[in-house]
Formats: structure tokens, sequence, C-alpha cells
């Protein structure tokens, strides 16, 4: 496995984090995938995604401030790279490119 | 006030959860925690536990150094590194205590996995632990004998008044048979052959591959192969149903396959099962036949005891009154009185199946060859000694070599080591040791197993994928090097800080008298072993060329020639012409290993059972005595011109003896077998014509029975007696004339002398493992010696510089520095050879034709230890003794 391979989890995590950037933090991402995907995900899969990319630079993340929310800890927000942005680019354009060679193809009558 | 999360999953996450990642998560699952506490507080708390535990990944976790910020675990790291550079610094000491440790270590790792093996016997059978076979016990003139098989109507018996018995199973061991497909031209041999009740299979809990375990072997002529028989004839699948030809003469249908049998069970070689109806004396109801091996399987609420009890009461409610219809003014009460005068019995006793294997040597018709529990002591003995020498190896050249370093532990304790930081960190360094020498001995170990195997003839295999024996090797190892590290760790950690900084030796602290009496330990123990060894071989040697009585060279033995049929004669006849034979006999018995037969005799006239004589009786002919080499000591052999020789006898030295008789008086009686006749007047007598020799027939264990020869019955073996010329032609020439007479019968021979010594192969096998363990211990304890020797030789390169300077010679030295060790060794040989001597006496009791030990084993046991130890010791000796005086005294 290559240091920019992408996991189909892993996509559809950071296509979130880019689709709310630098709002993005796991209860959210959290609900959104359980929202889009229509089933119950863990909350430590989506950590486990968020601390891979953000090993391999895919994301980046920051603090927010204390509120008096979550017993007083602070959000932490992802936010994506370029590189993440560009991973995620390239994975678009290989699907698309082969999505168009698929033929008319025609199920039953 | 807000709903609080489960206080316990917190603290858990807190403690494993790396630091970087702790608020974020704590927060998330917080939140999502409040969140569904509104809807279902008990669901908020299992989801928020579960988010717990699902973070608890090795990506999450705190790294291993920061799990305790503690100084236990920052030592620890810190005494691993310094032992493996210790290690590191001086690696031929390294290598020295870790290879002996590994040797020893795999030593006994193969002797375990074999004890382990030998103690696994028949406890994989289903209820094992409630089956027992029936033995008989019989003593008769003074001599007891144990047999596995019992008369055939003892298992009706206890069917019908026995109800603690949940099953009966009776066997039959039967000889090795010919078998082929009906169609097919060849003939293929087996040799281990049972008869079997029809509920064998589930007596044992064995489970057919094909065919119906419940009637399997119900109906006569029915067979049943294991995967490894049938294979030799068909397709597995399509065995079912077949017709089989049985020793050329009748037709068998295979019911059933199973399974080979497990390598580790008394039916280990059994290939073929034969119904038991098939046989003809299965149904008899006599009682003084003795061929048929009787399991019983006890409920589960009765025990040993119950069986006894029951089998005590046999012999009088069945036996005797059986006898009691041939045999006029028996009675219950006379059979006793004479038992009591002549203090012979016969009695049923019970024996637990997996007592088979290694509680009952030296029983006859046995199914197959069993070991003994002597063999399991004497090899967990040689385990156990091996596993000590090594030890003794290891912590004498710690102890040494840490002697080496009272600098480094003085500079240690001066900057504030205490006595249990330098304890624990001398014990991590010789577990360290312990460690790699694990990995070296289970190598190792995996490397020897298969030549083992072969020698042991066992098929063992490390358990790699059994937990429990890595948590065992894992466990030794921890013990091994804690115990060797103990000594010299509370030896180091003891003295002052100044003493070691100034001198850098210690002296008059006791290392040395603990090492010297290590060193005499070790060297006994390998003496123990040598001697032991010597003495097995010098018996082997001795049964290997005893006198036996009978010429067993050069004798050819061929197997299965009734398949001649009516020919037999003629074969006999036409093998006589060739060049090579000098003389040629037919019969099924021979000297060595074949089947056994016995008989009960009456002398003339005098049914009384007092008078009884159970006596092995063996059908020969004409030209036995000759081929064999046989000697009369009185009368003469049978002679074809006299037509009544078809009722002589000849007896052996022992049976005369029995009689009281002497053998000139011996000949002229007569005995007869017939006592069963309603019609007394016409029975039949054996009249007795010669006395031949005693030559021994069964192994040197026991000694030699009372023996009976008469001509006739139905041979199965010729035995061919070869002049000196060529052996090969010889042979191919009679494989010739076997083409002639029995075409596409297989020609299957040996010669008597290789059957002679396979009769000892426990033995054999037994001196070979002891010799190959022998020498590990010797070349362990030659290893510790040596660098021992080494050490002694460095620590005192000054002193020898001086010396030298001074003039003294490389005689001398070598002399001043070997003589310490020698002192040694020889203390351990006064210590050890006494005791060795008694243990091998004791061993040598066993056999009946046994030998002394001779005065210069003992001395040839020490001569070679001083030898070996003046070799290993004068190496580093002369070495020392020889360099430079200069480079030792330049240091400093």
């Amino acid at each position: 496995m290559s240091e920019h391979s992408l996991g189909e989890f892993e996509e559809l995590v950071l296509l979130l984090v880019a689709a709310n950037n630098k709002e993005a933090y796991g209860v959210l991402i959290l609900e959104n995938l359980e929202e889009k995907l229509g089933k119950k995900v863990n909350v430590s899969a989506v950590h486990v995604a968020l601390k891979r990319m953000e090993n391999k630079g895919f994301v980046e993340s920051s603090y927010g401030g204390i509120t008096n929310e979550r017993g007083g800890r602070r959000k932490k927000y992802y936010s994506i790279t370029s590189i993440g942005k560009k991973v995620l680019d390239q994975q678009y354009e290989v699907r698309t490119s082969i999505y168009q060679q698929i033929p008319k193809i025609s199920f039953g009558q | 006030m807000k709903a609080q999360p489960p206080k316990r999953a917190l603290q858990f996450l807190r403690w494993f959860c790396r630091e970087d990642y702790l608020e974020e998560f704590e927060g998330d699952l917080i939140e999502l925690f409040e969140k569904h506490f509104e809807t279902s507080p008990k669901k908020a708390k299992r989801k928020f536990f579960w988010g717990v535990m699902r973070s608890f990944r090795p990506g999450f976790m705190k790294a291993f150094y920061k799990v305790n910020y503690s100084i236990t675990t920052a030592m620890f790291k810190n005494n691993l590194k310094v032992a493996w550079r210790n290690a590191l610094r001086q690696p031929f000491f390294t290598f020295l205590n870790t290879s002996g440790l590994a040797i020893g270590m795999a030593g006994a790792l193969i002797i375990t996995l074999f004890l382990h093996d030998e103690l696994s016997f028949d406890k994989m059978f289903a209820d094992a632990d409630r089956i027992y076979r029936v033995n008989i016990d019989n003593r008769t003139a003074g001599e007891t004998n144990h047999f596995a098989a019992v008369s055939s109507p003892l298992a009706n018996v206890m069917q019908s008044d026995f109800p603690q018995a949940e099953m009966i199973t009776r066997l039959k061991v039967s000889n090795s048979i010919l078998l082929k497909e009906v169609n097919a031209e060849q003939n293929v041999k087996e040799d281990y052959v049972a008869g079997a009740d029809s509920t064998f299979f589930e007596m044992f809990g064995l489970k057919l591959l094909y065919g119906n375990a419940k009637n399997a072997l119900q109906k006569p002529n029915s067979i049943v192969l294991t995967k490894t028989a049938a294979l030799k004839h068909f397709d597995l699948d399509k065995a079912l149903g077949q017709s089989m030809v049985l020793n050329n003469d009748e037709i068998y249908v295979v019911t059933g396959v199973m399974d080979d049998l497990p390598k580790n069970s008394f039916l280990r070689n059994h290939q073929v099962f034969i119904s038991l109806s098939s046989f003809d004396d299965a149904k008899s109801l006599a009682w003084n036949t003795w061929s048929f091996p009787t399991f019983v399987k006890l409920s589960p609420t009765a025990n040993e005891e119950n069986l006894q009890v029951y089998l005590s009461t046999v012999k009088d409610r069945y036996l005797i009154p059986w006898a009691m219809t041939f045999m006029p003014g028996l009675t219950v009460e006379s059979a006793k009185e004479m038992e009591k005068s002549s203090g012979d019995f016969m009695r049923f006793t019970p024996i637990a199946l997996t007592d088979i294997h290694l509680h009952s040597p030296n029983i006859e018709d046995e199914l197959s060859t069993n070991s003994d529990i002597q063999n399991v002591y004497i090899l967990a003995a040689v385990g156990l000694f091996l596993i000590i020498l090594a030890c003794v190896n290891f912590m004498n050249l710690s102890t040494a070599r840490s002697l080496k370093r009272a600098k480094e532990v003085g500079v240690r304790k001066t900057l504030g080591s205490s006595r249990s930081g330098l304890i624990k960190q001398f014990l991590t360094e010789s577990t360290l040791v312990a460690f790699m020498a694990l990995v070296l001995a289970i190598a190792i170990a995996a490397l020897c197993l298969p030549y083992f195997n072969q020698l042991a003839g066992k098929a063992i295999s490390i358990p790699f994928g059994n937990p429990l024996f890595w948590l065992v090797l894992l466990g030794v190892s921890l013990v091994l090097g804690f115990g060797s590290g103990s000594y010299p760790a509370f030896l180091m950690s003891r003295f002052a800080p100044i003493k070691g900084m100034k001198g850098g030796d210690i002296k008059g602290n006791g290392g040395r008298t603990v090492i010297n009496s290590l060193v005499v330990v070790q060297f006994a123990i390998s003496l123990f072993l040598m001697l032991g060894t010597f003495v097995v071989f010098q018996q082997l040697n001795f049964i290997q060329n005893k006198d036996l009585g009978y010429q067993k060279d050069q004798v050819l033995i061929i197997d299965d020639v009734d398949a001649t049929g009516k020919q037999i004669e003629a074969f006999k006849n036409q093998v006589k012409t060739i060049a090579q034979v000098e003389s040629a006999s037919l019969s099924s018995y021979l000297p060595t290993p074949s089947p056994r037969s016995a008989t009960t005799l009456f002398p003339d006239k005098s049914l009384g059972s007092e008078n009884a004589l159970i006596i092995g009786s063996w059908d020969i002919d004409y030209d036995y005595l000759s081929t064999l080499g046989l000697e009369l000591v009185a009368g003469r052999d049978f002679n074809r011109e006299l037509a009544t020789d078809s009722s002589a006898m000849i007896l052996n030295e022992s049976t005369t003896v029995l009689l009281g008789l002497s053998p000139e008086e011996a000949i002229g009686m007569r005995f007869t077998d017939d006592f069963h006749r309603e019609d007394k007047e016409n029975m039949r007598y054996f009249t007795v014509i010669g006395v031949v020799k005693n030559f021994h027939f069964e192994t040197l264990r026991n000694s030699i029975d009372a023996l009976s020869l008469t001509l006739g019955g139905k041979p199965k073996k010729m035995l061919v007696k070869l002049n000196a010329g060529d052996f090969s032609k010889g042979i191919s020439e009679l494989e010739t004339v076997w083409e002639k007479f029995a075409p596409g019968q297989p020609f299957s021979y040996y010669f008597m002398d290789d059957s002679f010594n396979n009769t000892y192969d426990t033995e054999q096998r037994l001196g070979k493992i002891f010799v190959i363990f022998t020498s590990l211990s010797i070349f362990i304890a030659c290893l510790g010696l040596f660098g021992l020797a080494a050490f002694n030789a460095e620590k005192r390169a000054k002193e020898i510089s001086i010396r030298k300077v001074l003039g003294a010679s490389i005689g001398q030295i070598t002399y001043k520095l070997s003589i310490d060790f020698l002192k040694l060794v020889g203390l351990a040989t006064i210590v050890s050879l006494p005791l060795a001597g008694y243990f091998m006496n004791r061993w040598l009791q066993d056999f009946s034709y046994r030998i002394e030990i001779p005065w210069w084993v003992y001395v040839l046991t020490a001569f070679m230890a001083v030898v070996i130890s003046i070799l290993t010791v004068s190496f580093q000796s002369t070495k020392a003794a020889m360099s430079s005086p200069i480079k030792a005294l330049k240091q400093e």
C-alpha cells in the first residue's frame, strides 16, 4: 500500500472533512456519516480514520476554544491539506474516467 | 447538574490513551454521551463504554515506556541494555554459556516430548479410564508367567453374571495372513492381524470411514481394513462390499474401512481386523487354551476392585467345574489344597488399559511390544541430569565471569545503586541468556527430532501450536534464568564497594567453593552416565554373543510356506537340492520371535491334576534339530525310518528338571494331551525318545521354560541353513524354486540372526539414546570446564607471568593450572562410581542372564573422565603458560 492510499471509509471521512472544512470535528463527522450512510458508525472508527489521515498528511487539525459543552473539553477541528485535496481529486478522476468507459448497459427489457 | 459519563470507563480511557489524543476523544465521547443521555441514559452509558473499548487499540495507546513513569521500567530497559552490551563484550563466554544451556535444554526438551508420548499411550480411546483387560498370572513349578490372553468362555461368563461390565470385547492375535482381492494375481502380506468381537469399535470409540461400526464384525468372514491396508487393494470409497481371498483359501467380505490406528496405542501396528466369529475356537468352551485378550468396560459406578473381586471367583465357579468333567476326583477343595502345597497358582487379574504400555512388561501374547515404566524413569532422570548439568555450567560461568566485574559493582554502589538494584541487574542478564538459549534450544530440538524419531521408533513433533507448551517453556526458562543467576547476583551485590574498587578481585567470600563443588557435581553426573552406558553396552554385547544353544547364523527363514499347499514336501526336497543349501526344515516355531503354543500334558495314566504339566509345544520335522544345530543330551532325534516316531516326543532339559528326573530317566516316559476323551483306554500317548540340550527360545530376560517337540502340524515357515558359499546366489535360486511352487505369492524371507537382534530392539534403542545423552552431558560438562579453565588462566595471568620471569617452565605452569581441576574430577570419581555401580546392578537384575560389572569398567570410566578433563583444561593452561610474560605484566 502506498503512502497515498486511501481506504473507502477514509475517503468518506476525508470528503466530509473537505465539505465542512475547518468546522469538521469527530462528532460532526460521525453524525454526517450516519446520516449519509443510513447506518450506525462508532466514533472510534472515525477517530482511527482521522488519525491515520493526519499521519499521512491528508488533514491537519487545530484546537477550538473551551466552552461549556463537552464537559469543558476543547473540540479538535480538522481541515483538508493540499495533498489531501490532490489525493481526493485523483481518486475522483480515476473513478469518473473508468465510469465513463462503461458502455450503455441495458438490464432486462 | 449534568449527567456524568461512566467513571470507570473514563478512568480506563485516561489510563491507556495517549495524551495528545485524549482531550479530543474524551470530548467527542462526552458530547455523544450527553446527546444520547437525553433519549436514553442506559443506552448512552453503554455506548460510551463501547466507544472506550473500541478506542483501546495500539495506535491510540501511550508508548510502552510511558505507561508507567516509575524508575522500575526505566531501570529494566537500562539493565537489558547493559546485559546485552556485556554479552557482546565477552563473546566467547557468552557463546559457551548460551550454547551449553541451549544444548542441555534441547536434550531435555526432546526427552520430555518422548516421555509425554510414552505416557499418553492408549489414553485417546473413549472411556479409556474405564477399560480393563483381563490377564492371567500363572505359576507352575516355581516359575511365574503373565499372559495377555485368556480363555474364550470368560467373556460369555462375565456377560451373564457380572452386571458391572458395560461392555466386553475379545480380540485374538492372529498369524500374519496373505490377502488379495478376488480377481487379483498377487497376494499382499499383512503381519498385524487380529480377530475382534462385533463390539470392538464401540468399545474403543473407533469410527469407521466406510461401513457400519455396529455390525461390521458381526458375521463370519467379515474383514475390516485400515486406510493403509485398504489402499493396497482398492480405492477407499470402493472397498466396502468387496470380496477378498485370505491365505489363498477363504473368501472374506470387506465390511468396513477405518482410519489408521494412533501411533501411541496398543493397536498401533494393526491393519486388519477379522470378525471373531470366523475363528473356530471363538465358541470353544475350553478354559485351558488362552488366546483371547479380553477387554471389559466397567460401568461408571464400578471400579477395578469390583472387577478383581469378581475375577477371583471365576476359577472356582467355572474353570474347576469344567475341569472336573474329565478329571475324576478333582474338586474345588482338592484344587485349592494342591495350590497351597505346591505354591502354584493360576488367576485372572485386571489391568487398566492405560497401564498396559508401561506397567506390564514381560507379558506373553501381547498385541504389540510394550515399554517399561523403568525406562521412563531412567530417561526422566537423564533429562533432569542434563538440565542440572547445563544449569550448573551456566551458574559456574556466570559466577566466574561476574567475579571479574567487581569494579563495575563497586562503581555502581558508590554512585548509589541499591543492593536490590544490582541483584535485578544480574538477574536480568542471566534471564536474557536463558531466553537466548531457549530460542537456540528450540531450533536445535527441531533439527534433531527427525533423527531422534528414527532412533526411538516414534513420530514425535514439537507442539508449536500448543499454548501450554510455550507457557511451560517460558516458565522453565524464567526459572532457569532466575535460579542460575541468583547465586552470582547475591554474591556480587553483597560486598563492600571499596573492596571491589581496590582489588578488582574478591577473595574469601565463598565464590570459589561453590564453583568447585558445582564442578564436582557436574562430573559426578557425567561419570554416572558414562558408567551406565558402558554397562548397558556390555550387557547387550553379552546377550548377543551368548551361546544360545542353537546356530542362528546363516539360517534363512522363509515365511508362509503353506502357500505351496500340498506340494510343501516336494518344495522342501527341491530346496535341499540347491548347492548352497545345507539343510532345510519345516515348522511354524522358531527360537526367535514366532507364534507360541502351549499344551497340558499328563504323564502316563495319572490324570491327577497335581501331575499336569503346562508346557510349550512345538510341531517340527525330521530335519529341525540338525538345521538349528540343537544338541541332544540323551536319547535320539526323530527318525524317518521309524513309523512309531509320529507319536514320539523330544523334551528339553528344563522339562526334565521340572519332572525331577535326569535326562536319561526321562527317556521312555509317556505323556498324553488327549485327556478330554471319554474312552480313557484309547487316549493318544507320546513317548519320550530324546532330551535336547537347553536352548534360548525366549529373550534372555527370561529363563528357559519347559518345551516339548513333536512331529507334524501345519508348518508355516521353512528354515534353510545355507553353507558358507554365495548367499545371494543361494537366495536367488530359492526364489526360483519358490516361483515354481507358489506362483504369485510373495517370497518373503529374513535371516534368523537379524530377527534375533530385533528381539533386543528396545535395549538397542535405549543403548543408543543413552550414548547420545551421555555424550551430550559430557560435552556440556567439558564446555563448563573449558570456560572455567580459560577464566582461571586469564585471572592468574599476572601470577603466571611472574612465575615465568622467575624461571618456571611451561610444564610446571601447566601442571599448576591443571591440577586444581583434576583434583575436583578425582573427587567426582570417588563420589559417583560407587553410586553408579549400585544403580546399574539393580538394572541388571531384570535379566535372567546378566553380566557382573567388571572392575575394569570402573577404571576405564575414571580414566576417560581424567583424560577428557586433562585435554579440556590443558589447552587453556598451556596457552596461558606459553604466552609472553610481558603481555600480562604490561597492563595497568
